[in-house]
């Protein structure tokens, strides 16, 4: 039964940076329609940069605020500059921008930080706490607890402000956002940089247990994209628990299951969402879009 | 340049130039030094892998990320066959049909999904695949990989083997080519590209989008099979890191680069995908991965359309020179007449493949807003 709880609540953990990843993917994805392969890469990059603050003395709190804002302006300079060019195109040709960005990220990081492992502080004390005959690392508790803080901020941002309002706008209808005199540019702007913040996070929360590398994120990209289409791309909250199902789910399937083990683990997502869109092609908490002839 | 192009038009003209791709293909590999031929070879490996991935992704508008996993498969069907004696034209069918199969049962599930869930289903097979072909050893050999040494040129061809492998693998890839192109021209061409446009319109003519999609899926798969064969002949082993993720990955990237739904641009494709990582290492080892973003991104940043798209950005630019009205129908004219001077073998102006929207107009505007 030990066993068990610790397995759930690393997965919770391990699922909750899935999900800030994810957040960020369906953030950018409503807003322009594209599904962004860079923003792992994106991440990785907020981590390098909370890194370099932490090396010139700036506090870690302080360092991760920092690498957010950074991200931030990082992330609404990417769309301006480099996507919008894409963004009415071919979707072919703006995903495959994405991919080349992630190469050129991951390269920059690699160049400029080397590709060894680099050692990341927690946030959080590394010690473990006892809960029902488990012992569970504050560390785990820490990032599930952030992420879900995370989510109700950007759930009142999204319904309880005006310009929560105006990105809604924009993501249903681009053309009539623009006419009803909404800075539709700006606003794009602003969800990539959003985007970029959330996958700040996502950074600095994973750094600490991978250690700095520039293909940290590849993984957790991967899991994201699973929980992404498990979740349905209309529903934040469907995202966040599937990817805390997909956290948990392979965690419990590498140990209690011999064949997937640790090395196969990575498929229990994918086989999830065979069955579920098989049943379900919109996603387990997604609505059916209903497309007009 | 109209001139040119009523010269290129002439059926005379054009014999004479697939006559002479045709004795070039035959001379080049004896003149050229290994090396050359080597990465020629491996050229049309990847080629044939992005031609695949353009039925159903440039023709059919399907969004694959698991190409390479049908590339690898052919790839451990060849090198198993071969290690256990097999005859070598068994061992090429079974390369070929066992990814089919595989694409076809993926298909019939996957295809059932609309836009992104096939490509979130097809990212998973070259996941899947790398541990999958660790844990089956008996048959992959493990992490360790397995070879398999069958493309030794005949003593009575008195060929080196690297111009061995090169004729296989112009003759094989040629065939799948020429086949691939009349499919894409003919009716299932046409078939494809409504199901690409417009699934509705698609049903309500009478064309089922599933079945479509499941055919091109099984093809794409095939035609994978068939690289992964020609990977065996030219590289002699393969192991997990052949359907690596990554390498997935720069094969879309190579298509789109290429230019999507063309046969041209699938060959360009093969030579990106192999070049640009030779050409990075030998700027600066350093930077491979910087300099290879760059490359890509410039590309498309200058070539939305990919490199098969030059020639039209060109004409156009010409026609602004001049103080012609670019673009509307003009620039759809110009689309099929000007790639004919460049691909005279393949193309034929046809409207069933439709070319990428030259997307300077929307981007025009989307730049006033």
């Amino acid at each position: 039964m030990g066993t068990f709880i610790q397995l759930v609540i690393d997965g919770l953990s391990a699922g909750s940076i899935y999900a800030a990843l994810a957040l960020a993917i369906v953030l950018v994805n409503q807003a322009t329609g594209l599904i962004n392969f860079a923003q792992g890469g994106m991440a990785v990059l907020a981590a390098y940069f909370a890194y370099s603050f932490i090396q010139w003395g700036v506090p870690l709190i302080l360092a991760i605020l920092l690498s957010i804002l950074v991200s931030f302006v990082l992330g609404a300079l990417i769309e301006r500059f480099l996507m919008r060019r894409f963004e009415q195109g071919d979707p072919d040709t703006a995903v495959v921008v994405t991919i080349g960005l992630l190469t050129l990220i991951t390269g920059l990081c690699g160049w400029i930080w080397s590709f060894n492992n680099l050692q990341f502080p927690s946030l959080f004390p590394v010690q473990n706490v006892n809960i029902l005959g488990a012992v569970v690392s504050i560390r785990s508790i820490g990032t599930t607890l952030v992420i879900v803080g995370i989510m109700i901020l950007l759930q009142l941002l999204f319904i309880g402000t005006k310009l929560g309002l105006a990105l809604r706008a924009v993501a249903v209808n681009p053309q009539s956002a623009a006419f009803s005199g909404l800075p539709v540019g700006r606003l794009l702007m602003v969800g990539w940089g959003l985007a970029a913040g959330l996958g700040a996070i996502a950074g600095a929360l994973i750094a600490p247990s991978q250690t700095l590398t520039p293909g940290m994120m590849d993984a957790a990209l991967v899991y994201a994209l699973a929980a992404v289409i498990l979740g349905g791309m209309s529903s934040p909250i469907g995202v966040v628990l599937a990817a805390w199902m997909i956290g948990v789910l392979e965690n419990l399937a590498a140990v209690y299951v011999p064949f997937i083990g640790y090395d196969l683990k990575i498929a229990v997502p994918f086989i999830l969402i065979f069955i579920v869109l098989i049943v379900r092609p919109q996603g387990l908490f997604g609505r059916k879009e209903v497309v007009r002839v | 340049m109209a001139t040119a192009t009523q010269f290129f038009a002439k059926p005379w003209v054009r014999w004479a130039i697939i006559g002479l791709v045709v004795v070039l293909m035959i001379v080049l590999p004896l003149i050229l030094p290994a090396f050359a031929n080597q990465t020629l070879a491996r050229i049309g490996v990847f080629a044939v892998a992005v031609l695949g991935l353009n039925v159903v992704m440039g023709y059919t508008g399907q969004v694959s990320l698991g190409q390479i996993f049908f590339v690898g498969v052919g790839a451990y069907v060849t090198a198993y066959g071969v290690n256990n004696d097999w005859n070598i034209a068994l061992v090429f069918i079974l390369a070929v049909l066992i990814p089919g199969v595989i694409g076809l049962l993926i298909a019939l599930a996957a295809a059932r999904l609309g836009g992104l869930a096939i490509a979130m289903v097809t990212i998973a097979l070259p996941l899947i695949g790398v541990p999958l072909a660790k844990r089956l050893s008996e048959f992959t050999g493990g992490s360790q990989g397995s070879s398999a040494r069958f493309s030794a040129a005949p003593e009575w061809t008195g060929l080196y083997d690297d111009q061995w492998q090169l004729y296989i693998v112009i003759a094989i890839a040629g065939i799948v080519f020429l086949l691939t192109r009349n499919l894409v021209h003919g009716k299932y061409g046409r078939a494809f590209a409504i199901v690409k446009g417009n699934e509705a319109v698609a049903s309500s003519m009478g064309i089922s989008p599933y079945r479509y999609k499941v055919l091109a899926f099984t093809i794409a798969s095939l035609i994978g099979g068939v690289s992964g064969f020609l990977y065996m002949v030219v590289v002699q082993y393969t192991s997990p890191e052949t359907m690596s993720f990554g390498h997935s990955i720069t094969l879309l990237a190579s298509m789109v680069i290429g230019g999507a739904g063309s046969i041209l641009g699938s060959l360009l494709g093969g030579a990106y995908y192999v070049l640009a990582p030779q050409l990075t290492n030998a700027v600066d080892s350093s930077l491979t991965a910087v300099l290879q973003g760059v490359i890509l991104l410039v590309i498309l940043f200058v070539l939305p359309g990919g490199l098969v798209s030059l020639p039209r950005l060109w004409r156009r630019r010409k026609n602004e020179h001049r103080g012609m009205p670019a673009g509307g129908a003009g620039s759809a004219q110009a689309a099929t007449a000007t790639i004919a001077p460049t691909a005279p073998a393949y193309v034929v102006p046809d409207t069933s493949a439709p070319e990428p929207i030259p997307p300077t107009q929307s981007q025009e505007k989307r730049q006033d807003t």
